[in-house]
């Protein structure tokens, strides 16, 4: 991964930010899984993508005879 | 002790009057009583519900006419069920509002007949592929108590495995259904990602969540799964389309039909007796055609993206408040999965898309793709690794390697349970995954009914004596 993500900086302000806690017994299983993702997030960025490659979460839009879509 | 009739045949009986739905309904119930505390496949039976709802259906004018008469069911505990709060394996939600009605598909199971008996362990929150769940208790393989019955829809497989019901529903968003009845060696279906509504039951990342039936033949589950279709606009991801019943299609064979195994990361990622039990597969279907998918890891992580940021934000609120009480197999990945960054998640999206449009173009010449539903048979309760592909890697992530990059674009899919693949232990099933284009569940079937008729696949009750 070429922009080398400091996990441990990152993990504190986001957990910061979204009003988490991780306490030191969560930590290294935190620490873990996010390495885990960031792995994952790594072997993506590797496949050329065009910006014309959309995405696979299509919005649908909701007809007016469904109210407001739910009962 | 079993419950051992299909459901077809038990449904038959009590339309002609030979059998009462109260006596099937009981015998299920004797089953369970007699088994699950060996196997914890259930988190609540629901006798009293269920013997009233027999005596309804035996009085009902329309018995003769339900297709499902008398036939108990059971249900994976995310399905909301009238009266009692909807667990989803859970301990946080035991104190939720009891739900106020019975999930879609449970209703239109009901409304055939069938008889909700219960209510099935899983891993909490669905993000699992084991069922060691911390809260209820870990649920065992009816076929070697020992060992783990998949997940995770665990309790799902297993009530049937076990001959406690002759159907159940569970759900896959990452190989849910496909993992355990795999494991735990009986038939599943994963249909289209959006075929069946999800209305009334708790998510877990809807952009991937699918729901669908395990069953101990082809045709039980074909009829479970022609029972449930149809739309539902309270699910916005339910497609808007009609009906297509597969079970007069059962018999139709396989001639005709294109197949071929999945090469690459599918056998690369495979145990021995994986790809024993693909061969066999392929050589009763007369193929020896391979196909190879483009980018295949690249979508497994697609996916597990996509299940991070979205099961992480679902439980955001509860990961604030009360973090110590989520399941210690699930509490560090759902903090850590709360974290992600939307970049990694819109790219995610992307390759997923990406990726179906590829796989699209290979089904334009290929109807039927074959490939193992896991890695390995089911390893023993509490295992921490596998050695697979000259890698050691964590056993319970690593039972979902087939399964992911499937669901990740919504194909349907039929799990058939094969048996004594691996010489080390014949007594354990492992199943095989046939995949088909979107909305061909009928081809899945039909080619999961044509093994089953050659004696390929089977779901045989566990021996629950010893």
């Amino acid at each position: 991964m070429e922009h080398a993500m400091d996990h441990t900086a990152y993990i504190d302000a986001a957990a910061a930010t979204l009003g988490l806690k991780i306490t030191a017994e969560q930590r290294p299983g935190v620490t873990r899984f996010f390495t885990l993702a960031a792995d994952m997030a790594a072997l993506l960025d590797g496949l050329p993508l065009t910006p014309a490659d959309e995405s696979g979460q299509v919005f649908r839009p909701v007809s007016p005879d469904l109210g407001e879509g739910a009962p | 002790m079993s419950f051992a009739a299909e459901a077809t045949t038990t449904a038959a009986a009590v339309r002609a009057g030979s059998l009462t739905a109260r006596a099937a309904v009981q015998a299920s119930l004797d089953t369970i009583a007699a088994t699950d505390g060996r196997i914890n496949a259930f988190t609540a039976v629901l006798a009293e519900r269920a013997l009233k709802r027999a005596d309804l259906v035996d009085q009902s004018p329309r018995r003769a006419r339900m297709r499902l008469a008398g036939v108990p069911f059971a249900v994976k505990n995310l399905f909301d069920i009238a009266g009692i709060a909807t667990l989803a394996g859970s301990k946080i939600e035991a104190t939720a509002a009891p739900a106020r009605r019975d999930a879609v598909l449970l209703r239109r199971l009901e409304a055939e007949g069938a008889v909700l008996v219960g209510a099935l362990n899983m891993d909490e929150y669905a993000y699992g592929f084991t069922t060691e769940n911390s809260h209820a208790g870990a649920c065992h393989n009816p076929h070697d108590l020992a060992r783990i019955s998949g997940g995770s829809s665990g309790g799902s497989a297993a009530a049937v495995a076990a001959g406690q019901v002759p159907l159940t529903l569970g759900s896959d968003t990452n190989g849910s259904i496909r993992v355990p009845s795999s494991l735990c060696g009986t038939y599943g279906l994963k249909p289209t990602y959006g075929r069946l509504p999800r209305t009334g039951s708790y998510p877990f990342v809807a952009s991937l969540d699918h729901l669908g039936p395990f069953a101990r033949s082809v045709a039980d589950l074909a009829l479970c799964y022609d029972l449930m279709q149809g739309p539902d606009d309270d699910d916005p991801a339910c497609a808007q389309r009609s009906i297509e019943p597969t079970t007069d299609g059962l018999d139709g064979g396989t001639g005709g039909l294109r197949v071929a195994v999945l090469g690459g990361w599918f056998r690369e990622m495979a145990a021995a007796e994986a790809l024993a039990a693909v061969d066999r597969v392929a050589e009763a279907l007369g193929t020896s055609r391979l196909v190879e998918l483009p980018e295949v890891q690249r979508a497994r992580a697609a996916a597990f993206l996509i299940t991070c940021a979205e099961g992480g934000a679902l439980h955001l609120p509860d990961l604030r408040r009360r973090a110590q009480d989520f399941d210690i197999h699930t509490r560090d990945r759902f903090l850590a999965n709360a974290l992600v960054p939307a970049a990694w998640v819109v790219q995610a999206q992307r390759v997923r898309h990406w990726f179906a449009r590829r796989v699209a173009k290979a089904l334009q010449t290929v109807d039927v793709l074959i490939a193992p539903a896991t890695p390995c048979t089911a390893p023993a309760i509490g295992t921490e690794w596998l050695d697979l592909a000259g890698q050691r890697l964590p056993a319970r992530a690593s039972m979902g390697l087939l399964t992911q990059p499937i669901s990740c674009i919504g194909l349907p899919v039929v799990t058939v349970p094969l048996w004594g693949c691996n010489p080390a232990a014949p007594h354990l099933p492992i199943g095989v995954q046939l995949i088909a284009a979107p909305w061909r569940e009928d081809l899945c079937l039909r080619v999961a009914a044509a093994l089953e008729a050659q004696g390929v696949c089977s779901a045989p009750v566990a021996n629950l004596q010893n």
